[in-house]
C-alpha cells in the first residue's frame, strides 16, 4: 500500500489532496527520469531491460518498467540517442540504446542545470555563487 | 523464439493485445517497433525471474507484468505525442471521437453547457465560411474587372454601349478619373486592380489555411477540456472506482 492511501477512505476534500501530490511527484521525475536515463547511456550502452536494471539495481527507486520505453522513444526521435537492433544468443533480438554526440553535449548542460536547481531547493547558495563566477545563470529553457 | 508454457504464452498475448489497441493511434510503423521492445523486455525479464526465484511461472511472469505496469501506464506518455503529431492525418476519426465524447459526457457537464460550446463552435464555423464567401467575392471582382479590361483595350466601343445602356454606373470622381484617361489607359488601370484584387484573394487564401488550422486546434482544445471535465466529474461520482484505479496510477510513476 503507498503512504497516502489512507486519504482515499475520507471522502471528496482529501482526495483532491492526494491526487494533487500524486500529480507533483509525476511531474517531478517525469524530466529527472529523462535525465537518469541519458546519464546510464553516458556511460554505457544498454537495451531496455538492463536499461532498468541499472536504474533499479540500488532499490531506492520504484519505476514502472514499461515506461521507460516512452521516454527512450522520445531521444530516439530528438535524436539524442542512436538504436539498432542486435541478434542476442537467447530468445528475441534486443534494442541497444547509446547517447549521441548531441545527446552527450545537452545532457552535460542539463546536469548543470540539475545542480543549480538542486541549490536552489537545498538553499545551498554556495554553488549558485560559484556558477554565478563562471557566468552561468539560472534559466529554465522552454522547449 | 520464445519457450513460454502456454498458460504464460496467452498471458503475455493478452498483455501485448491490450497494449497494441491502446497505441492505435500511434503510426503503425512505430507501433511495431514499440511492441518488438516490450516483447523483448518481457522476455528478459522473465528469464531473468526464473534465474531468481523458485516460484510457478504464472506467478512469475504476472510479476514481469506487474513490474513493467498497465498498458495505461506504458502508453501514457506515447500517446499525448502521437495524438499531437497525427492531428492532420486522423481529422476525420478525432472529430468522430469528440461527437462520441459529448453524446457520452454531454450529460454531467449539464445540456445547457453543451449548448454554449456548440453555439461558439457553430459561430467559430460561420466566421470561416463568411471569410471564405469573401474571399470569393474578391476573386470574381478581379476577373471581372480584368474581363473589362481587356475588353476595353481590345474592343474600345463595347464598354461605350454598356455605359449607354446603364450596365456600367460610375460615380463621379471615378468617372472623372476615367475620362481624363485613354480608352487603352482605362484598361490598363482596370488590369492593374484586377491584379491587386488577385493578389489580395491569394493572400486570404493562404490565411485561411492558418485560420481553419487554428479553428481545428480551438475544437480539439475544448473536446479535451470537455474530456477531462468528465473525468474528473465521474470520479467524484464514483469514489469507489478512483480506489480501484490507484494501482493505476500510483505515484509508481
Amino acid at each position: 500500500m503507498e503512504p497516502g492511501t489512507l486519504y482515499y477512505r475520507i471522502p471528496f476534500i482529501m482526495r483532491y489532496t492526494e491526487e494533487g501530490r500524486d500529480n507533483r511527484v509525476v511531474q517531478l521525475r517525469k524530466g529527472i527520469i529523462e535525465l537518469a536515463v541519458m546519464a546510464v547511456l553516458y556511460r554505457d550502452r544498454h537495451y531496455g531491460y538492463s536499461l532498468v536494471r541499472v536504474l533499479t539495481e540500488d532499490g531506492t527507486i520504484s519505476l514502472k518498467e514499461g515506461t521507460i520505453y516512452p521516454i527512450l522513444a522520445r531521444l530516439d526521435r530528438d535524436g539524442l540517442v542512436r538504436s539498432e537492433w542486435v541478434e542476442s544468443d537467447q530468445g528475441p533480438p534486443r534494442k541497444y540504446y547509446a547517447l549521441s554526440p548531441a545527446g552527450r553535449r545537452l545532457f552535460s548542460e542539463l546536469t548543470e542545470e540539475l545542480d543549480l536547481l538542486v541549490s536552489l531547493v537545498k538553499n545551498d547558495w554556495a554553488v549558485r555563487e560559484n556558477s554565478d563566477a563562471s557566468g552561468k545563470k539560472l534559466l529554465i529553457r522552454k522547449r | 523464439m520464445n519457450n513460454y508454457s502456454d498458460t504464460v504464452g496467452k498471458i503475455v498475448e493478452s498483455y501485448m493485445n491490450r497494449l497494441k489497441t491502446r497505441l492505435r493511434p500511434v503510426p503503425a510503423r512505430e507501433r511495431d517497433e514499440f511492441l518488438r521492445e516490450i516483447r523483448s523486455h518481457i522476455y528478459e525479464s522473465y528469464l531473468q525471474a526464473a534465474g531468481d526465484a523458485e516460484s510457478d511461472d504464472v506467478t512469475r511472469i504476472l510479476g514481469v507484468l506487474g513490474k513493467l505496469g498497465e498498458p495505461a501506464e506504458v502508453v501514457a506518455d506515447r500517446l499525448s505525442e502521437a495524438m499531437m503529431n497525427s492531428g492532420t492525418r486522423r481529422k476525420f476519426p478525432l472529430h468522430i471521437v469528440a461527437g462520441v465524447l459529448i453524446a457520452l459526457f454531454g450529460i454531467p457537464l449539464g445540456f445547457g453547457g453543451v449548448a454554449v460550446l456548440a453555439g461558439v463552435l457553430v459561430a467559430l464555423t460561420g466566421i470561416v465560411l463568411s471569410f471564405y464567401a469573401t474571399m470569393a467575392v474578391v476573386f470574381l471582382t478581379g476577373t471581372l474587372l480584368l474581363v473589362l479590361g481587356m475588353m476595353r483595350i481590345y474592343e474600345p466601343a463595347v464598354w461605350d454601349r454598356l455605359l449607354a445602356y446603364g450596365v456600367i454606373q460610375m460615380d463621379g470622381p471615378v468617372a472623372a478619373l476615367f475620362d481624363q484617361l485613354t480608352p487603352l489607359g482605362q484598361g490598363v488601370l482596370m488590369i492593374v486592380l484586377a491584379g491587386v484584387f488577385v493578389v489580395c484573394g491569394l493572400a486570404m487564401l493562404w490565411l485561411g489555411k492558418h485560420l481553419t488550422r487554428g479553428l481545428r486546434f480551438l475544437f480539439i482544445l475544448v473536446f479535451d477540456w470537455i474530456r477531462k471535465l468528465a473525468t474528473r466529474i465521474r470520479h467524484r461520482i464514483f469514489p469507489i472506482e478512483r480506489e480501484l484505479l490507484q494501482f493505476d496510477s500510483a505515484p509508481g510513476f
